[in-house]
Parts: C-alpha cells; structure tokens; sequence
C-alpha cells in the first residue's frame, strides 16, 4: 500500500543515525526548557535557529520538532510536582497532578503523563501518516463563524472545570474575560485599558499570568502556614502505575487523544485548547467526576494525552498548507524557508523525504522521550526533598527568567508578581483559577471571530447558523447549557462537591 | 587661572580630547559585544533578516552580535528601548515600514522623541506583497476587471489584512482610494490565519507578502492579480505590477538596521559599509532571492531619504482612508 512505501521513505530518512542523534538532541532540551517554568519552545527554538543553517533540512527540521513536543512532555513535570505549569498547555495538569503528588502519587502521575502522552502521540502521528490532507480540509471549513459557536461551546463546557460554587466559578470566568480584553482591539486599533503603557497593548501575557496565579501563588500559601507546608511531599508511594490506574486512565487517554488530534488540527491555540476542554470532558463523563480537583489519575491522563496529541497535528496544518497554527510552527516555517524549502500545499510532493521523515521522526521521538523520563521520574519525585529555603528561592529564580524571557521584558516578571497576589487573594475566598485562566484564552478569540464573522456577513447574524458546522457546535453548547442548569444535574453536583 | 578661564580650557581640552579620540572609536568598534534589537517576535521576516545580517557582521568584525528579540505594540517597544539605549554603536536594532514610517502617524503617542528619530544604517531588504484573490469569490483576472467588478457592488467584498495600520492593510487602502472602490476591512492578527481564510474563501481577497502568498498561488488555492513593487517580482515572473495600472502604485515591506539617534557618523558609516557588503555578497543574494526577496544594500543618506518618502505617503493614505489612531 501507498502508506507503507511512504511511512518507508520516512523511516529510510529519520532513522539515520544523524537524523536520531539530533531528534534526541532534540527531545533532551525540549524536556529541559519543559521543566524549566516559563522558558518555552519559542524562545529556545529561536536562539538555536542559526544553529540550523548549517544542517541538512530534515536534521534541522527534526530537531526543531523535538524541542517542542519534549517541552509538552517536560512541562507536566512541575506542574505536577510543585503545581507550576512548565508550558501553557500544562495548567490543567496541574490541577490534578498536584494534589496526586500531594498524596504522595507523583510518581504515579508522572508515570500517567508519559504514558497517556506517547500512546497519544503514536496515534496522532498515525494520523498525520493517513489523513494529512483531509484534516487540513476540515481546518479550512472553520471560518470566523465556525470559531465563534466552538469558543461558546467552550465557554459554556468550561463552567464543568469548576469543583465549587457555580456561581463563583461564572465569575472566575468573566473575570478572565474582562482580563482577555487588556490590549489593542484587534478590528478596530484601538487600545483598550493600557494605561498609556505599551507593554499592555498586546495584552496580558498568559504565561506570566499563569505562573503568578499557580506557583508563586502556591509558594505564598506554603510560607503562610509552616505546618501546612503541601509544596513537597512527605511519603512517595509506588513509582509506578497499579492494575487499576491502568484501568481508569484507558478511557480518558483515548477520548483525550480523540479530542486533542481534532482541536490539534484547527489553527490557534490548538494543544492549549485541548488540554482544558478534555480536562472538562473527562469531569462530565468519568464515572470518579467527583474525585476531580482531589487528585483524579484521570485529570493527569485526559488534559496530557490530549495536549500531546494536539501538539503532533497541530504540524497538519503547516506541513500541508503551509499555514502555521501557533508561534511555534511559525519558527518551523521560519526555519524551513532559511533552508531554501518554501512551506506550502506542494511540500508532500516535491520534498517527499522531509514529509515522511518528519513524521517517522516524531514517532520515534515519543519513544526516545518515554525511555528519558520514566528512570528520570524517581529523580524528579526526589527533588520535592529538597530543604523549602533552598526550593522556593530557586522557583522564584527561575519563574523570573522564564516570565521575562517570554518577551524579554521586565514588565512580564511585575504582571506575574502582581498575579500571584490577585490568585492568593482567590484562593482565600476559594475561587478557583482554572475557569479564570480559560475564560482568559477563550475570551478575545471569541470577541475577535464574532465580529469578524459579522463584518463578512455585513452585519446578519444569521451567518451563525447558516453554516451547519456552526449550527451543530451552537446546538451542543445549548444541550450542555440545558444539562448544566438542569435541576436533578445541578443537585447532584452540588452534593458531590460539598463537604 | 579663574575659574571661568579654567572651566574654558578644560572644555576645550575635552572636546580636543573627544576629537582626537574619534577616528580610533571607529577603528576599534566594535571593541565589545554588539547587542542588534528586533523589534518583532522571532520567526518573523524581520527577525530572519536581523540574524542573517547579525551572523554576518559577527564574521566580518570578530565581535558578538547577539539578537535581542523585544516585540510588542507594533514594534513600538523594541524601538523605544532602542532609542533610550546609549548611542554608542553596541546597541543597534531592526526597523520596518510599520515601526519606522506607519507607526509615527498611526500612534498618537510613541515611546520615543518622533522628531529626534534614530540614525539609519542601511536598508537591508524589501519584500514586495501581491494582491491575491478567492477565484470562487472574485470574478476577475486582472486589476481592472477587479476595479469594474468592486465598483459594480460597492462595500458588497472583504478584504483581509495582518492587523489595523500593518503595510498590508495600507495597501489596501491604497488600492480604496486610488482606484474609487469601496471594500470592507476583515483585519486579522498577523497574515498567516489571514491567508488561510481567503484560502478558504471566507474572506474575498488580500495584498500578502510574496514568500507566502507565492506558495498558495502556486497550488492553484488563490489568483495573483498584481505585485505592489514597482518591478516584477523573480517569485511571481508573470504577474503584473500594480503600478502598471494604477501609476505610482508602491506598498512595499521593508526592514532596515537602525541606531539611536546621536551615534557617532564614523561608526554608522562603518557598520553601513558592512551591511552593504554583506547584501552585495552573491551568496546572500541568491539566499535573500530564493525567500523572493529584494535585497537592497543602500547608503544611510539614501535610507533616509525613503523613509522620509515613505513617512509622508502613508501619512496621506492613513488621512485619506480615516484610520483610527491609536
């Protein structure tokens, strides 16, 4: 068959010794700058741009491509060890993995990540093998309008992140709305509430502003009580998963790696996406959804394969189309470019060697991460032994190089500063963070493709329910509006989370 | 001696001092690490040709250029950092059509002295952008089908853009007031979703930087209808200038190595030299062309004179078309 003489020619190339030696190189520093709060894939695969001139295109390529998705596997370890997420796509897994390491499971939640992330990854590169082309069809159907009814359907599922109150979780999430609106209007240029600050007029930056509201904010709860202290764990149990971990976390893998190539493919925040709407999934359908937010295996098994998942097929729509989805593939494409090979619709055909060899290489990368990080996971657990005056001195350290290497800007290290004290405030009245970091992401891509689809249409809000794509989204987001205020539904709620 | 005469000969002695000292602060720069800002975030065309340009000054001076990236407010923050940094030729920095003749109009206020400006080493490069269509959404072959078919249906098609007051909304503009049509305005956040939806035919047509667009035409995905440089472009060989029907036509994005303001003439002059060097290198110009790029290579006076030029063009088309200031 067809796929086998290519997924051949792909093996024939990332199988070079070379081509595994940089895909390894690769993963390495990926897993790296993923520990490294803050410190992302951009950055480091901006600084080693130059360092690519003088390699072959696909050794190029396929280091690039390591760093990022081994900062994807690199980015739950603190987040599950010191509720710091490493990488945007992370925050989710913070949530659950954390409270597992607080229970003396963070071995067992490493554990789930790596797993949950190389079946997903093997899947989605599957995917990318077969159905490249079509995928990258389907992204094209989403226009404004399309985006528009998913964001709502994100929206109105993100009330499920929240374990507490209904009504504070609503406003957590026009909390983080309002806070997406910070910044220069996209249709009309005009800034809104900067203060005359430029630094504000691309708005507030995620990353900063999640790594003040979990961990700086986590380090001021642990220096409040001394006796409390939950950074660290006393007891590590069992580094690796039982019989029954095995059994609860198989479905939320699969419907997480499900979600995640789908949202993977569309262009935006793609695996960031993923991980919280399959975070929210799992809360709904997992028969345990009232374990969520206590340390649930399958709050760390669902937000990390569909985050992996996401990362491998958001390369769908850049090597097909040529199109990057985040700032990440736009260094791909950057890169790719710099080495003579023009990104696009025709780079299947005419560079057949880098396509393929590309895919084999990210599968071959899965596997060369799962061998690095699971003999690393003892190390990483021993790590939460270390004494707290050297532990929390040295997050804050590195939370300051990682908020300011975002932009290289000193503003971001004050926005993060400033952000663990509004989370610390939160956490007091028991607010929770979660919905307000999504309604954060949702919010100005929801305002942005509302009045996009409305200045194509000339302003007939019918073009919402036109397309049928956008229609069956609209539909679902009332079903599960209805399900959510439904009586029975709310009450059962409420007597799961009290106590 | 008083004070007043001592004061005298000591200024005089200093300047002396400074004078002398002037040609060896040319020949030894750069005696140090140079720090080169790009204004943009990285991976982007002016962070491309800021590290090509870094890795060769680095070469042929045998000092550090490191590349700084400080993006944000439309290159307004990097610039800004620019300007405040010391004038002495250690901290350089990439500027574009956007950060460097838009901007002063579009922005009420910038974090930096409009009048004062900064000192222009050398135009580096210039790409040109090409007018694309969706050909289920546009019916037309050329620009003046395309004029007839917007006038024939006035406000009724979209056009899409990487952001208000970027070079390729202008250009639209441009295209607006020129030629008497009216199109709606769909701006996006940066080119490449905005691409992908004329792509899609959710927005009708766009001007788009050649490297990119050249890709999508190539496939058949969207219609070429015109180049805004005033001379055909090597990527797209048999597509028409605008300017052949629209006189005058120009909207190009270009990026250039700036210094802040008050950097000794010697030492721009210097690294000027080099710059031109280095884009008059065969091999550059091969690699620059292959992008589909224009390099350029010009002296600082000539760069500034096409600022000035570009300043004021585009202060008239953000007046005519009634862009928001930001």
């Amino acid at each position: 068959m067809d796929i086998f003489s290519n997924l051949w020619l792909g093996a024939s190339t990332a199988f070079l010794p070379m081509n595994l030696f940089y895909g390894f190189i690769g993963c390495l520093l990926g897993t790296a700058i993923g520990v490294l709060p803050g410190l992302g894939p951009t950055a480091t695969i901006a600084m080693l741009l130059p360092i690519t001139f003088g390699l072959p295109p696909e050794s190029a390529l396929i280091m690039l491509a390591g760093i990022f998705y081994g900062a994807q596997y690199g980015g739950s370890t603190t987040a599950v060890l010191i509720n710091l997420p490493g990488e945007s796509s992370s925050v989710v897994t913070a949530i659950d993995g954390y409270q597992m390491a607080r229970n003396g499971r963070a071995g067992a939640a490493l554990a789930t990540a790596a797993l949950g992330s190389f079946f997903a990854g093997t899947v989605a590169t599957i995917l990318l093998a077969v159905a490249a082309p079509p995928l990258a069809s389907v992204a094209l159907n989403f226009g404004p309008a399309e985006y528009f009814s998913l964001m709502v359907l994100g929206l109105v599922a993100s009330v499920a992140l929240a374990s507490g109150s209904l009504l504070k979780a609503m406003a957590m999430i026009v909390f983080g709305l309002l806070l997406g609106t910070v910044g220069t209007d996209v249709e009309s240029g005009t800034p809104r509430y900067v203060f005359d600050v430029p630094e504000l007029y691309d708005g507030l930056n995620f990353v900063a502003v999640s790594m003040g509201i979990f961990g700086i904010c986590e380090i001021l709860r642990n220096l409040e009580n001394e006796q409390e202290r939950s950074v660290g764990v006393k007891r590590v149990t069992g580094l690796m998963l039982t019989r029954e971990d095995f059994r609860r976390i198989r479905w939320p893998v699969l419907r997480g790696t499900a979600l995640g190539s789908f949202l993977g493919v569309l262009p935006g925040g793609g695996a960031m996406l993923a991980s919280f709407a399959s975070y929210a999934m799992e809360k709904r359908l997992s028969p345990n959804g009232a374990e969520f937010g206590k340390g649930a295996i399958e709050g760390v098994a669902a937000p990390e394969s569909a985050n992996n998942a996401g990362a491998q097929t958001s390369f769908i729509p850049m090597l097909t189309l040529g199109i990057p989805g985040n700032p990440v593939m736009a260094l791909m494409v950057g890169a790719m470019i710099l080495q003579g090979i023009t990104p696009g619709p025709n780079v299947i055909s005419d560079e057949p060697d880098l396509f393929w060899g590309m895919i084999v290489s990210m599968w071959s990368g899965n596997l060369m991460l799962v061998i690095l990080n699971l003999p690393l996971i003892g190390l990483w657990v021993r790590m939460l032994t270390v004494p707290y005056h050297l532990l929390f001195p040295a997050i804050i350290g590195f939370c300051c190089i990682g908020a300011y290497s975002i932009n290289n800007s000193v503003f971001d290290v004050f926005v993060m500063a400033g952000f663990s004290v509004v989370g610390f405030a939160l956490s007091k009245m028991r607010f929770e963070p979660a919905p307000l970091l999504l309604g954060f992401i949702l919010g100005p891509m929801l305002e942005e493709n509302l009045r996009r689809a409305m200045l194509i249409s000339q302003g007939d809000p019918t073009i919402f329910v036109r397309s049928p794509l956008s229609l069956s989204l609209l539909l679902v987001a009332v079903v599960v509006l209805g399900l959510v205020l439904s009586p029975s539904i709310s009450r059962k709620r409420e007597e799961a989370f009290t106590e | 001696m008083n004070l007043k005469r001592f004061m005298t000969f000591a200024a005089v002695a200093a300047a002396m001092g400074a004078a002398g000292m002037q040609p060896s602060r040319a020949d030894d720069y750069p005696s140090k690490t140079v720090t080169v800002i790009v204004p943009f975030a990285a991976g982007g065309n002016t962070d491309t040709f800021g590290r090509l340009v870094a890795e060769e000054l680095d070469k042929r001076l045998g000092q550090r250029f490191i590349v700084e990236n400080k993006p944000g407010a439309g290159g307004n923050i990097g610039l800004g950092d620019l300007a405040r940094s010391e004038p002495d030729g250690y901290t350089i920095g990439m500027g574009t059509v956007s950060s460097n003749a838009i901007n002063q109009t579009l922005y009420k206020s910038l974090p930096y002295d409009k009048e004062k400006g900064f000192a222009p080493i050398s135009l580096i490069a210039s790409l040109p952008n090409v007018l694309v269509v969706n050909p289920d959404k546009i019916k037309a072959n050329n620009v003046e089908e395309l004029i007839a078919f917007l006038k024939a249906e006035p406000g009724k098609h979209t056009y899409a853009s990487s952001g208000v007051g970027t070079s390729i909304h202008l250009a639209g503009e441009l295209l607006s007031t020129k030629a008497g049509v009216t199109m709606t305005h769909v701006p996006y956040k940066g080119s490449s979703q905005a691409i992908l939806d004329v792509v899609a035919g959710h927005v009708d047509m766009m001007f788009d930087n050649i490297p990119t667009a050249a890709q999508q035409v190539k496939a058949g995905k969207v219609k070429a209808l015109a180049v805004t440089s005033l001379e055909k472009a090597d990527l797209l060989a048999d597509v028409p200038t605008m300017a052949s029907v629209i006189p005058g036509f120009e909207a190009t994005s270009w990026h250039g190595l700036f210094a802040p303001a008050g950097t000794p003439p010697e030492i721009v002059e210097k690294l000027s030299k080099e710059v031109q060097a280095i884009i008059a290198d065969p091999a550059m110009q091969a690699k620059l062309k292959a992008m589909g790029v224009t390099p350029e290579g010009s002296t600082s006076e000539e760069f500034q004179v096409f600022i000035d030029k570009e300043t004021a063009k585009w202060a008239e088309v953000i007046k005519a078309a009634n862009v928001p200031l930001q």
